[in-house]
């Protein structure tokens, strides 16, 4: 009986120490980043598979030792699996970190926007390091809305691989630069700013002269609020209201006036409008 | 007697049943992948109640997706419903596992999953999936890697012609 149960404890020991020198044969970093060598140690011969997210690497090793991957073929980061067969069959799952910031993908919205607009630009910024893996650990991105020199510039902390700001729109019309940047990486996209709708305190009309069949109307150069003429091709309606019904006439801004010729009319009203915004009012004819 | 065999009935009824259902679960999961979203965390943007469907919808199919072209070493689910870098990095994965004779297959257990950003014009999200998956790596008919995980992952979707694609989607360490 003894005899049976020294074998058997033999026996565990056996299977304890060949597990114990099996786990030995398969070891992987803890500490792997994408784009950075690694180092795979290994004993006896066989295959190696490196299954990654976006990979697949397959080494014959021979002699045991280690197995070492170029910085340039660890280019996924999360989860791998590491995989040996031949003399000894075993597996390890390890993870691989991303590395530096190299890349942004950089939304800008809209793309086309009016001025003095509160929070109307939005910029999302997701960050990638040079192999397109997203950096999840925080990261401070520069945020640079700017036209004709002159912006502002907030820096904002990613948060899981994303960061995002809302602006205003300046008050100045014209092509703006909105730059997103984390280090040496920038991405520039340019947000159209337009000037607003035509503002209702200078938006005025005036007899601008007269013909055998026709009374000419135009408006003063037409500004928004802010001061930015409206831009031309900005459709801009007269409407002459007399006895005999009502004529109306689109006229489309150019080089900042709209003009329109008005049938003659001996007591008639004229009223202008550009979209929901109403000018002044004219009676031609009798009494002005 | 007649005791005796109702429990011999009874008992291979059941040993029916335990073999079945853990078979019929797998082969659900196989097929539909379930994904439980969670919309209260996304910010700036509130998540519309058809958004919400149509991600369950379509990240649901690209689990699908991922588990058939790692299976069958196909890109045509892929290019469905991937875009961009997750585009680029599936399909590279798919061609190297060609190459060197592997194949993945994926038992997939659910997702359980948080939206954690919703851009303020609606055109992205951002979504954090813990997985519960079991992967089994195949060299030829031969297993050479099995296990079974929670695996957190990161992804972001963007709006294309009729439906969400996935164009990153990354795991990390929990």
């Amino acid at each position: 009986m003894r005899k049976v149960i020294y074998i058997g404890l033999v026996i565990v020991l056996c299977w304890f120490a060949e597990d114990c020198a099996r786990a030995a044969e398969l070891r992987v970093p803890q500490n792997a980043v994408a784009g950075q060598p690694l180092s795979i140690g290994i004993s006896g011969s066989g295959t190696l598979y490196l299954v990654g997210p976006g990979q697949v690497i397959k080494k014959e090793f021979k002699s045991g030792g280690s197995v070492e991957i170029k910085g340039e073929e660890l280019r996924s980061a999360g989860r791998w699996i590491a995989a040996i067969r031949g003399d000894a069959n075993q597996s390890q799952v390890f993870w691989v970190k991303p590395g530096k910031p190299r890349k942004l993908n950089f939304l800008a919205r809209p793309s086309r926007v009016p001025v003095a607009h509160p929070n109307v630009i939005s910029g999302v910024a997701f960050i990638f390091d040079q192999y397109q893996n997203l950096i999840l650990d925080p990261t401070p991105v520069n945020f640079n809305l700017s036209v004709g020199g002159a912006g502002s510039t907030k820096t904002v902390t990613s948060r899981e691989g994303v960061a995002w700001i809302s602006s205003a729109s300046a008050p100045k019309a014209g092509a703006a630069q909105f730059v997103a940047s984390v280090g040496d990486t920038s991405v520039t996209r340019v947000v159209q700013q337009v000037a607003a709708d035509p503002c209702e305190r200078s938006f005025r009309m005036h007899v601008a002269g007269h013909t055998a069949q026709n009374t000419i109307v135009e408006t003063d150069p037409i500004r928004d609020c802010s001061g930015n003429p409206v831009p031309d091709g900005t459709i801009v309606t007269f409407i002459q209201t007399d006895k005999t019904g009502k004529s109306t006439v689109d006229a489309r801004i150019k080089k900042d006036i709209a003009r329109a010729e008005l049938p003659a009319s001996d007591n008639a009203t004229i009223t202008v409008a550009a979209g929901v915004v109403l000018g002044n009012e004219l009676h031609v004819g009798g009494r002005q | 007697m007649k005791l005796v065999r109702i429990l011999i009935l009874a008992a291979g009824a059941s040993l029916v049943i335990s073999g079945a259902v853990p078979l019929l679960q797998r082969i659900f999961a196989d097929s539909k992948p379930a994904v439980q979203l969670n919309v209260k965390n996304a910010k700036p943007r509130e998540v519309e109640d058809v958004t919400q469907s149509a991600i369950v919808r379509d990240y649901t199919l690209a689990w699908q997706a991922i588990s058939t072209a790692l299976a069958n070493n196909t890109l045509q689910p892929l290019n469905d419903n991937f875009a961009g870098f997750a585009l680029d990095k599936f399909t590279q994965r798919v061609k190297e596992q060609k190459q060197n004779g592997l194949t993945t297959r994926i038992i997939d257990h659910g997702h359980k999953v948080d939206a954690i950003f919703y851009s303020p014009d609606g055109a992205a999200i951002e979504l954090k999936d813990t997985a519960s998956i079991e992967t089994q790596v195949l060299d030829g008919g031969t297993v050479i890697h099995s296990d079974q995980a929670q695996i957190q992952y990161y992804a972001v979707m963007t709006g294309a012609e009729d439906r969400w694609k996935v164009r990153v989607l990354e795991s990390a360490a929990q």
